[in-house]
Order: C-alpha cells, then sequence, then structure tokens
C-alpha cells in the first residue's frame, strides 16, 4: 500500500471507532477486536447499518413528508442567481447538476451519465447525458438546457443577467459545444483543476422556459421564485414568504419517484429554535449549533450526527504598511508570537464547547491534500510569544502595554454583530493578548459593513470572519497576490510570490499527485508566514428525527446537493 | 391653571404651587419609595467601578473560561456567564447604559421639543405650520423602522442610541409645548411684557418657560420607564450597545441559547429592567399626581 | 367642514408621507458601501461583477435620482422589486401584511376582553385588596420588556412542557409546515405572540377602564338612575359601562398607528412572518427598495390611523369642532 492509501486507511479506521464507540460496541470489545472487525469489511457494514436513524434497515415505506428547517429564508430558485446557503439547500432538492457531491467530496455523475471524458491537454470536458432525462412537463432535458444554464453566466449575450458566477465562469469557459442532444463539451480558456468540483454541479435551468425571457428580465422572472418545471427529486409547490418553501414528489425523477410526497423547508428564528422544534418534532431535520449540541442530550428521538467540515473562523493581520495598524503586523515574528498566545483549544471547548478541531494547517482536515503537520505548528505557548516579541523588539511600557520605536501593539479588531462565537472569540482573544501585553480591542459592525471593509475600504486594524473553502484545495482567493486588487477577498494584502507561484502551478496542472505536492509546499509556507491565521475548523453537526431513514450528512452533503435526497423515508409514512 | 400666577401680575408661578407639589409627592409613599429606589440605582450605577473594585472584585469585561455559568454562589452573587463574566458586575455597568441613555435621551428630547414647541407657539403663522408638519412627519414614521435604520448607520454608542431614540420622541413633547404656549400666550401679563418692549427669546425664556415646565416634569418623569424598555429592545435586537460592553438588553441578545445550562442568565437581567422600570414608573406616576396642573380643580 | 378638514388632512400627509420616504431613503443611501445586497460573501466577485450588479440594482445613481424614480414607480403602484430576492416589493408585503394584522388585531380583541373587566372590578371595588391586586398586576404589566416576555413564556409553554410530557405551544412561525394553517393551528401558534403583544393594551387600558368607570358611576344620571329605582346591575351594565366605554374606542384608535409595526419585536422573537419581522430582515442586508416600500406602507397606516383616531375623538366628543 502506498503512504496514501495508509493514510487514507488509517483515517478510516479513525472514523470506524468514532461509529463503534458511539455504538458502545468498543467498550466492551476492545480495540484489538474492533481493528479486526475493521479488516474484515466492518467498515462497509457500518455505513449501511448508519442511515442517519436510529433505527437500523426495514423497507422503505412510501409517502409522508419531512420538514427540514434552517434560519434563513430562501431568496432566489434560479441556480445562477443564487449565492446564499437557503437557496442553494433548495434548490438542490428541486434541479441536479452535470455531477453531484458524494459526502466526502468526490464527484459523482448526477445528470451526466458518467464522470466527463477530459482531453490530454485539460483544456476540454466532454459530458455525456444519461438517456430518457424528462423536465417535470415530459420536455426532454438535453445539452441545449446545459448549455443555456452556463450561457447565463458565461456568454457575452446574457451579460445583463445579474449572476454571481459570472466572474469565473467567464474567465475559465471559452464556449460550450452541444454537437447531439445528449453531449455537451465545455472548451477551457485555461486548464483550470478546480473546474469540475467548483463548477460542475449547478442545477440545470430549463431553456424552453427561461430561454424565452430577454436576459434582462430573468432578474426578475418569476420562475425563479416559483419554478414552473423542474428536473429533480421535488417539484415546487409553495412559497410562503418568510414562512417555508412546499414541495412535492416528482415522478418522474431519472433516478425514480422519491418515496416521500412532501418536503418542506421551514424557516427559523434562529438555532435555539431549531434545536426546539427537532425535540417537539416540528421539523424533522436542521443543522445544530454548536452551543446547543447538549440541549438534545437524552432526546431519543433525535440522531445527531457530527463531522469535520471546510468551514472555518480566521483573523487576519492587516499587513498593508501604508495603513495604521500596517507597521505593527509587518514583522513576522510578531505574527507567528501572537498566535502562539491563543489557547485556540480552550477557545474551542468554551466556544464552541468541543464541537470543532484547532486548525493545524490552512487547508482543511476534510481535504485530500491536507498536511496533519506542516512546518509550523502553533501550540498554546504563552512565554515563547512573550520572548518572541522581547526579541524583534516590542517591550512592554510602563502601561504594560508593548511598544517599539514609540508604536504600541494596539489595534482594533472588527467582526459582525449577531454572531454569538465570534463575538465570544474576539473577547477570549482581547483577553489572550492583555496577558502579554497587547492591546487589542473587539468592535462589532454589521455585517454589510463588515464586507466592505474587506473588500474594499481596508482601514481594518484586524478582522474575525468565517469562510468556507470548497472541496477543492484551491486557496488563491483568499492569499493570490491578485486578488489584493479591490473588490477581492486578499483584504489584509498579503503579497507573496513564492505563494502565488505554487498556487497558479497547482491549478494549472490536473495531475493530482502533482497538485498534492505542491499544495504541502503551500501548507509548509502559510505555516510560516500565518498572514491570517485559522483559528480552527468547524464541524457540521445535523439533528435528524428517528422516524426520518435515508439522510447520509457529511462534510461535504451538507447545504449543498444532496445526492440522497430522493431515498429519505420516513417510518410511519405520514 | 395656577391663578395665584395671574392675580399677583408676576411671571412666574407662585411660590405656593412647587411647595404644594412637593408636599403632594413626599405624601405618595409608594412613590417615594420608587423614587429613592431609582436614586439608588442611580448611584450604583455612576459608582459602577467603585462596585467592581470592592464590592464583586471583578470587572464587567473579564472573562475566566474556567468558571463559565456558574450558579450563584460565593465566587459570582449572581452567577456568570458563558465566558465566565460575573453576572452581577455586569448588572451593575449595565446600569450605567440603561439610566445614561435614558437619562440623555430625556434631555435631548426635552431640549428640542421644547424649543421647537416654544417657537412654533409664540410666533405662530407660517412658521407654527412648517414646524407642526416636521413634526407630524416625524410622529409618523414607524419609530422603530426609524431605529433600525438608524442604528445601521451610525455606530451605536451611547450619545448617538440616545440621539436616535430622542428623534422621535422630541415631537411630542413639542406638540404638547405649543398647545401649553397657546394657551398662556393670550394671558395679559404677557401681552404686558411685550407692550413694554421686551425681546421674543427673553419672553419665552423667562416668562413662557416657566409655565410650561409643568407640563414638563409630567411628560419627562412619565417617558423614562419607556424609554428604558425601548432602549432594551434595541440592545436585544442587536442594534444598540453592542458587546462587550454590558447592557440589560444585549445581555438577553444570546441568553436563550443557554437556558438550558443556565436559567439565571435568562431572568436576571429581564428581573432587572423590570424593577428600574416599574420604579420609574410608578414615580414617574407620584410625579404627575403630585406636579400636574391640571389635576388641580 | 368635515370634509374639509378631512381634505386638509389628507392633503397634509402626502408631504408626510413624502418626507418620510425621503428621510428612509437618505439613511439608507449614506450606508451605501461596496456590499451588494442580496450577495453574501463570494469570493468569486470581481470588482467588474461588484460595480455591474450594484448598477443593475440603481445603486451607482445620486439617491434623489433614485428618490424621484421610486415615486414615480409608486405612483403607477410599482414599488419595484427586492434586491436580494427579486420578487416584487408588492408581493413580499402582501403576504405578509395578514400574518402581522392577524397579530396585532388578536392581541387588542385580547387586550378588551381582559381590560374591561378588571377595570370594571377594579372600579367596583375600589379600594379593596382585589382593586389593589389589579391595579399592582397592571402597573407591572406596564414594565415588562415585550422581547423578555416572549422569551420567558417560549421557555415556560413551550420548551418546559414538553420537557414534561406536557401539551405545549409552538415556539415560532404562523402555521404548521405540514397540514397546517386550518384555524385551531394558526391559533395555536398565534397565543403566545398575542399575549405578549397584548401585556400592555391590558395594563393601560384596565387602568384607563377603571377611572373611566369611577368618573361615570360618580356622575348624576346615575344616582338619579338609582333612585328611580333601577336595580344596581342595571345601572352599572347599562348606564355606566356604556358611558365608560366611549372613550376607550378612541384609546384603540390610537392603537392603529402601531398596527403595522407595534408588534414588531415580537414577530423577531416569534419568528412571526409579518412586516415587521421583513423590515428588521431586510433593512440588515440593505434590501434598499423592500426597506423603502415597507415603511411607504407602515407610515400610510400611521397617518391614516392618526386620523381616523382623530376623527372618531371629533365625533365621540362633542366639544371638539374641526373647523
Amino acid at each position: 500500500m502506498s503512504q496514501d492509501d495508509d493514510a487514507r486507511g488509517f483515517e478510516q479506521f479513525e472514523r470506524f471507532l468514532e461509529e463503534w464507540s458511539r455504538r458502545d460496541f468498543l467498550k466492551r470489545t476492545g480495540g484489538a477486536a474492533a481493528y479486526l472487525t475493521f479488516l474484515a469489511g466492518g467498515l462497509e457494514f457500518l455505513e449501511a447499518c448508519a442511515g442517519g436513524g436510529g433505527t437500523t434497515g426495514g423497507t422503505a415505506k412510501k409517502g409522508g413528508h419531512v420538514v427540514e428547517g434552517n434560519f434563513s429564508d430562501i431568496r432566489t430558485l434560479n441556480s445562477m442567481l443564487s449565492s446564499d446557503t437557503a437557496s442553494n439547500q433548495v434548490i438542490g432538492l428541486m434541479f441536479d447538476g452535470l455531477l453531484n457531491y458524494k459526502k466526502d467530496g468526490s464527484l459523482i455523475p448526477a445528470l451526466a451519465s458518467d464522470m466527463p471524458k477530459t482531453s490530454a491537454d485539460g483544456m476540454t470536458y466532454t459530458f455525456k447525458l444519461r438517456s430518457g432525462l424528462k423536465w417535470s412537463d415530459g420536455q426532454p432535458l438535453t445539452s441545449d438546457d446545459v448549455k443555456f444554464t452556463y450561457a447565463l453566466a458565461q456568454d457575452p449575450a446574457y451579460k445583463e443577467v445579474a449572476s454571481p458566477r459570472r466572474g469565473d465562469l467567464s474567465k475559465y469557459i471559452k464556449s460550450i459545444d452541444t454537437p447531439d442532444p445528449q453531449t455537451v463539451v465545455f472548451n477551457m480558456a485555461q486548464v483550470f483543476a478546480p473546474f469540475l468540483s467548483a463548477h460542475g454541479r449547478y442545477g440545470i435551468m430549463p431553456k424552453h422556459v427561461l430561454g424565452t425571457l430577454d436576459p434582462k428580465a430573468i432578474n426578475t422572472a418569476e420562475f425563479n421564485t416559483a419554478p414552473t418545471v423542474v428536473n429533480g427529486a421535488f417539484k415546487f409547490v409553495k412559497w410562503d414568504k418568510g414562512a417555508q418553501v412546499t414541495m412535492a414528489r416528482n415522478d418522474g425523477y431519472w433516478q425514480g419517484a422519491p418515496y416521500l410526497d412532501q418536503w418542506i423547508y421551514k424557516v427559523l428564528p434562529d438555532s435555539v429554535a431549531v434545536t426546539n422544534q427537532l425535540k417537539t418534532g416540528e421539523i424533522d431535520i436542521g443543522p445544530i449549533d454548536p452551543g446547543q449540541y447538549d440541549a438534545l442530550n437524552g432526546v431519543s428521538t433525535i440522531t445527531r450526527s457530527e463531522f469535520p467540515v471546510p468551514v472555518f473562523t480566521f483573523y487576519a493581520y492587516q499587513l498593508d504598511p501604508n495603513k495604521p495598524a500596517g507597521p505593527l503586523f509587518q514583522d513576522k515574528a510578531v505574527r507567528q508570537a501572537l498566535l502562539y498566545a491563543l489557547n485556540r483549544q480552550q477557545i474551542v471547548t468554551a466556544v464552541f464547547f468541543g464541537h470543532a478541531s484547532v486548525a493545524n494547517s490552512v487547508e482543511p482536515p476534510t481535504s485530500w491534500a491536507y498536511k496533519d503537520k506542516p512546518q509550523v505548528i502553533y501550540d498554546f505557548d504563552k512565554s515563547k510569544a512573550e520572548s518572541m516579541l522581547d526579541a524583534a523588539g516590542w517591550m512592554k511600557g510602563s502601561d504594560g502595554i508593548r511598544a517599539k520605536g514609540g508604536l504600541k501593539l494596539k489595534f482594533s479588531m472588527i467582526t459582525n454583530a449577531g454572531n454569538k462565537q465570534r463575538e465570544s472569540m474576539l473577547q477570549v482573544m482581547q483577553q489572550s493578548w492583555k496577558d502579554i501585553g497587547v492591546d487589542a480591542t473587539p468592535s462589532l459592525i454589521q455585517f454589510p459593513q463588515l464586507v466592505s471593509q474587506i473588500v474594499s475600504i481596508r482601514t481594518f486594524d484586524m478582522f474575525l470572519v468565517g469562510f468556507n473553502f470548497a472541496e477543492d484545495p484551491d486557496q488563491s482567493q483568499l492569499w493570490h497576490s491578485r486578488n489584493t486588487a479591490a473588490g477581492g477577498f486578499n483584504g489584509f494584502d498579503f503579497k507573496n510570490d513564492q505563494v502565488d507561484q505554487v498556487l497558479d502551478q497547482a491549478v494549472g496542472t490536473l495531475d493530482k499527485n502533482k497538485r498534492k505536492d505542491l499544495y504541502s509546499q503551500f501548507q509548509d509556507l502559510m505555516s510560516d508566514l500565518t498572514p491570517a491565521p485559522i483559528l480552527l475548523f468547524n464541524h457540521g453537526i445535523w439533528g435528524v428525527s428517528n422516524r426520518v431513514q435515508g439522510t447520509d450528512f457529511g462534510p461535504f452533503n451538507q447545504f449543498e446537493p444532496r445526492p440522497w435526497n430522493h431515498s429519505v423515508w420516513v417510518t410511519d409514512g405520514k | 391653571m395656577p391663578a395665584a400666577g395671574i392675580e399677583t401680575g408676576g411671571a412666574r408661578p407662585a411660590q405656593s404651587y412647587w411647595n404644594e407639589s412637593w408636599e403632594r409627592l413626599r405624601a405618595n409613599r409608594i412613590g417615594m419609595t420608587a423614587g429613592i429606589l431609582i436614586v439608588v440605582l442611580a448611584a450604583i450605577a455612576v459608582m459602577a467601578p467603585l462596585f467592581s473594585l470592592v464590592l464583586t472584585h471583578y470587572q464587567p469585561q473579564t472573562i475566566n473560561l474556567d468558571q463559565t455559568f456558574a450558579k450563584p454562589g460565593a465566587a459570582h452573587l449572581l452567577g456568570s456567564d458563558e465566558l465566565g463574566r460575573d453576572t452581577l458586575t455586569r448588572l451593575i455597568w449595565g446600569a450605567r447604559v440603561s439610566l445614561g441613555v435614558a437619562l440623555l435621551t430625556v434631555a435631548l428630547s426635552l431640549s428640542v421639543g421644547t424649543t421647537v414647541g416654544m417657537v412654533a407657539g409664540y410666533y405662530g403663522g407660517w412658521i407654527d405650520d412648517v414646524l407642526m408638519r416636521l413634526v407630524d412627519t416625524v410622529l409618523a414614521i414607524p419609530a422603530i423602522f426609524l431605529f433600525i435604520l438608524m442604528s445601521i448607520l451610525f455606530r451605536p454608542n451611547a450619545f448617538t442610541l440616545a440621539a436616535i431614540i430622542a428623534s422621535v420622541g422630541w415631537g411630542s413633547v413639542a406638540r404638547l409645548v405649543r398647545g401649553e404656549v397657546l394657551s398662556v400666550k393670550q394671558r395679559d401679563f404677557v401681552v404686558a411684557t411685550r407692550s413694554i418692549g421686551a425681546s421674543d427669546s427673553r419672553l419665552m425664556v423667562r416668562h413662557l418657560l416657566p409655565n410650561v415646565l409643568p407640563v414638563l416634569i409630567v411628560a419627562a418623569s412619565l417617558g423614562v420607564g419607556q424609554i428604558i424598555l425601548v432602549e432594551a429592545a434595541l440592545d436585544f435586537l442587536g442594534l444598540g450597545i453592542q458587546p462587550p460592553t454590558p447592557s440589560w438588553g444585549n445581555m438577553l441578545t444570546n441568553a436563550q441559547s443557554y437556558f438550558f445550562r443556565s436559567g439565571w442568565l435568562v431572568a436576571l437581567p429581564g428581573i432587572t429592567i423590570f424593577i428600574t422600570v416599574l420604579a420609574s414608573n410608578l414615580f414617574g406616576n407620584a410625579i404627575r399626581d403630585a406636579f400636574d396642573p391640571r389635576l388641580k380643580s | 367642514m368635515l370634509v374639509k378638514y378631512v381634505a386638509r388632512r389628507i392633503l397634509a400627509s402626502f408631504v408626510v408621507v413624502l418626507g418620510v420616504t425621503l428621510i428612509t431613503l437618505i439613511l439608507m443611501d449614506r450606508t451605501r458601501g461596496a456590499y451588494v445586497p442580496g450577495i453574501d460573501f463570494n469570493p468569486s466577485l470581481r470588482p467588474e461583477d461588484v460595480a455591474r450588479l450594484r448598477a443593475d440594482l440603481g445603486l451607482d445613481r445620486p439617491f434623489y435620482v433614485w428618490y424621484l424614480s421610486w415615486i414615480w414607480g409608486v405612483l403607477h403602484g410599482d414599488f419595484g422589486h427586492s434586491m436580494i430576492d427579486g420578487s416584487t416589493v408588492l408581493s413580499h408585503i402582501l403576504d405578509r401584511l395578514p400574518n402581522t394584522l392577524e397579530l396585532t388585531v388578536t392581541a387588542i380583541l385580547i387586550g378588551m376582553i381582559v381590560a374591561i373587566p378588571v377595570g370594571v372590578i377594579g372600579a367596583l371595588r375600589r379600594g379593596s385588596k382585589t382593586d389593589n391586586t389589579l391595579t399592582v398586576v397592571s402597573v407591572a404589566g406596564f414594565a415588562v420588556p415585550q422581547f423578555w416576555m416572549g422569551l420567558m413564556l417560549i421557555l415556560i409553554f413551550s420548551v418546559t412542557l414538553e420537557q414534561h410530557g406536557l401539551p405545549w405551544l409552538p415556539s415560532s412561525g404562523a402555521f404548521s409546515p405540514f397540514n397546517g394553517g386550518d384555524i385551531l393551528d394558526r391559533l395555536q401558534h398565534l397565543i403566545l405572540p398575542a399575549t405578549v403583544l397584548s401585556f400592555f393594551y391590558v395594563s393601560t387600558w384596565s387602568r384607563f377602564i377603571r377611572s373611566s368607570m369611577l368618573e361615570v358611576l360618580s356622575q348624576d344620571y346615575i344616582r338619579t338612575a338609582r333612585a328611580k329605582g333601577m336595580s344596581e346591575r342595571r345601572v352599572v351594565y347599562l348606564h355606566g359601562l356604556r358611558n365608560a366605554l366611549i372613550p376607550l374606542i378612541t384609546l384603540i384608535g390610537l392603537e392603529l398607528p402601531g398596527l403595522v409595526s407595534g408588534g414588531l419585536v415580537v414577530e423577531v422573537v416569534f419568528g412571526w412572518p409579518g412586516i415587521g419581522k421583513l423590515a428588521f430582515e431586510r433593512a440588515l442586508q440593505y434590501d434598499y427598495s423592500t426597506v423603502m416600500g415597507v415603511t411607504f406602507f407602515a407610515t400610510l397606516l400611521v397617518i391614516a390611523g392618526n386620523l381616523i383616531a382623530d376623527l372618531l375623538y371629533g365625533v365621540l366628543d362633542p366639544r371638539i369642532r374641526y373647523g
């Protein structure tokens, strides 16, 4: 077995142990027995058993409904116009794309019959659609629909369509060909390794409905809030604004008609309501806030599943020397010292109640490129932080605050109001840094203002925000120097030629092994430079009522389109 | 209105009005108790740093991750919150916010409202029309919408918050004052004073204002309770004083999510608000009963 | 006479509505940054995309241009589209307005149903222990923060009841997602938020009815009725109560302006899909057009409510004449 398989295997074993211990088996049989069972294929057995519900197996019953709760209302049901989680979640129930994710992030064909053929130079992707695909109104789903969907964001003829995807798609796709109704060919403008995983899953929109409209009119089309035809597992029924979206079974779905009669997406005021309503049964499925996890202890009707996700919280140092705080953070020693001074495990325990993982690398643990031990690891070490700052010339003044050359190590930290965890994190950081003579003041602003600050205004000293990566390990959006331009997310002005080079090379090749090496270098570089340290990676936590079977939540099967939506059923058939 | 004022020909109401009112107030036991409570709360608020030092030994923002969600006990008299901060200390410092903003708001409302009302009532004519249309406009805006918009616009601190809440309150004060001015305007002493050449502003300040004062006192005292509630609601919604600065309202913003770990976090700030508003309402009622010139007949 | 008065008021109202919407727009305009309403943290947006999206939404125009085009649209009944989801603002408002009215009207009804007996009993047993207790409760009700009461009621009647296996009340929403929507279901969801909202009314109105009742009962015609030998019950309920309630109508009228916006805090706490919650959420998301539309409607209702209240007052109080 290669080193990769070893690592993968061990990872799987660890997951297996987790599953076993939850079932109390491990406590009785012991680790050795568990490992033997694992070797004997126990993992597959468990996965077959783990339907997300507490009871195992049973034949799927037809009929019934499921209520899924979340705390935002949808905004649009057009896959090319949506940019928020809630909309994507509901779109995923009604529209399939060419590909989909399994819960571990690996791509599987959805509307496509197979994974696409990639040309040797990586510049062409050829997709073959499944035969017999139909829209819910009986019209055939063809390559024209696929081309139309992508054209909405990529074709200059549709430039009046307000798609947030235009930037990427028009940059990377040169043209789309449809030689026959079952074949779509994407001709790329350049080799872009993340293309399939980042852009291969958009729900396909019906050309025979939206294509009749003027490009400008597509932005406000009624279809966007009341789709008349779908190609996914469920059809649109009704949107009670601010309350819920009701969907009904699509009998013509290509994977077979779903078991459920109805799927309802309910809007909830906050995370406490999710927990409360899981308990009362008002909702069947919902994402659980880390702080609310314990509220469901002992609730026998709900099964919780928890897994690492590529979502994280990070803070960024202002690196532009022309900004007020810029001079403070130019020295790498300062940046590293401040990170050493943070007890991140304590933050995980106190703020996330243990439901998060300290980040050792900029890549999430869910990524195939993840390097567990990059060059520099920042365990909590207060004395090291202090000696580093001393060595760098930042001495404590009479007021206890460190200063160098008349400049005090004093700055403000901003994050968005309304997010309890971020507020708490800022306060813990303030305290930790106060303990080593650094004066940091938290300040809360509204989210839109925070976005403006990061992306254009950029007068911050330090900001704290959450972010999430997709399945592909490419992180150019945050770290590449070209994104320091106005409008980019590299708002902290991080510019490093080596990092740029590695990032560019890594997306310019389709060779996975080569990419993995490059990302290994990348993670080492970032661990040393720490321009914007990642504090922790979150865990995804979902609660599912025991009457619901067939769910299979995972790192990449949360709010994204999920390949198992159609196979969910309820034990009571109601 | 105090008849005594007119008969003596002086512009100021006779001393007996004020003395009478004070007597009446002192006799109202419930009111006085409430009033004393308010004064004590205000004193505590002002001396918050002292209390931190001497009584609770905690600062309002000192966190202690080993003592989160502590129940009331020796270490934390009223328990601690999700970051281990002492609840009692935060309640004390929160009083600064609630009472401070309320005081500021009343001051702003009264000053702006009185000025506008006096000018409108005194000059009449088109000035009156324009000003009252302005007042109508301000009073027509659904207050809470305005609060939301302004909170998004201005980084909320105690001063801007007071200004925001006052921006809606001054309207009713203006109307009230205008009404009083209109009725006083006709009186002999005003005409007389004018005829001897007193300037407008002198007339307004030295003669009209004292007559308007009783109504203002009543309006102010009755409004304080409501202002405290509005301010707490804005904080709760995340539009007012932001954490980590403690305020009774923002201590409740996330309290619901911690209920199952510590019910005290939900109960205590709410009870504090309730007691304070109750006391200020009772005291306000007592003042109204004692000072309202219209209640004497 | 009356017609002239109403006409003048309506004319003045136009000015006020213009003023309010202008103020709203100015406030929102000042918050312009690089933020595109509706687009969350989206890394693939390039600056030119952002600029184009903002231009699409009309955010690159100076505010007076925008205001005038908005007015023009309103005059044609077009309130524009939400900047976040593209639905028409009107559809959002019409969808949620009934929910808000359902809440506030129910609260007023509860207020009346509870306040009248409380006030009457207090008046009839003036000075007694009952009266004192009721007074204390009324005054206390006036001092409870609405949002806190909402939280506490949810915790007691939804969470705790359910924990103990007792029948519980729902904690959010206006109706059940599945098979909901019937009267019983809606009532279940309505009880808690409407109760919270009605507390204020109960407190103020019961005090008012009490003093109004006391005043009426001390009138001459009451004494006459008693002297004529009418039963105490007839005296109290037929003559006393009826006359004491008349001013209550004006009090209710005073609540008309707050019918749309008054329930905002309760709506947010209970996740009630109403206008107030809409305005709150959209304001935080910088959805300018929706906020403008909602403010317009709310203002219209405030003005209408004020006008009706003033007219009622005039009708019921013969001492007031409009000229």
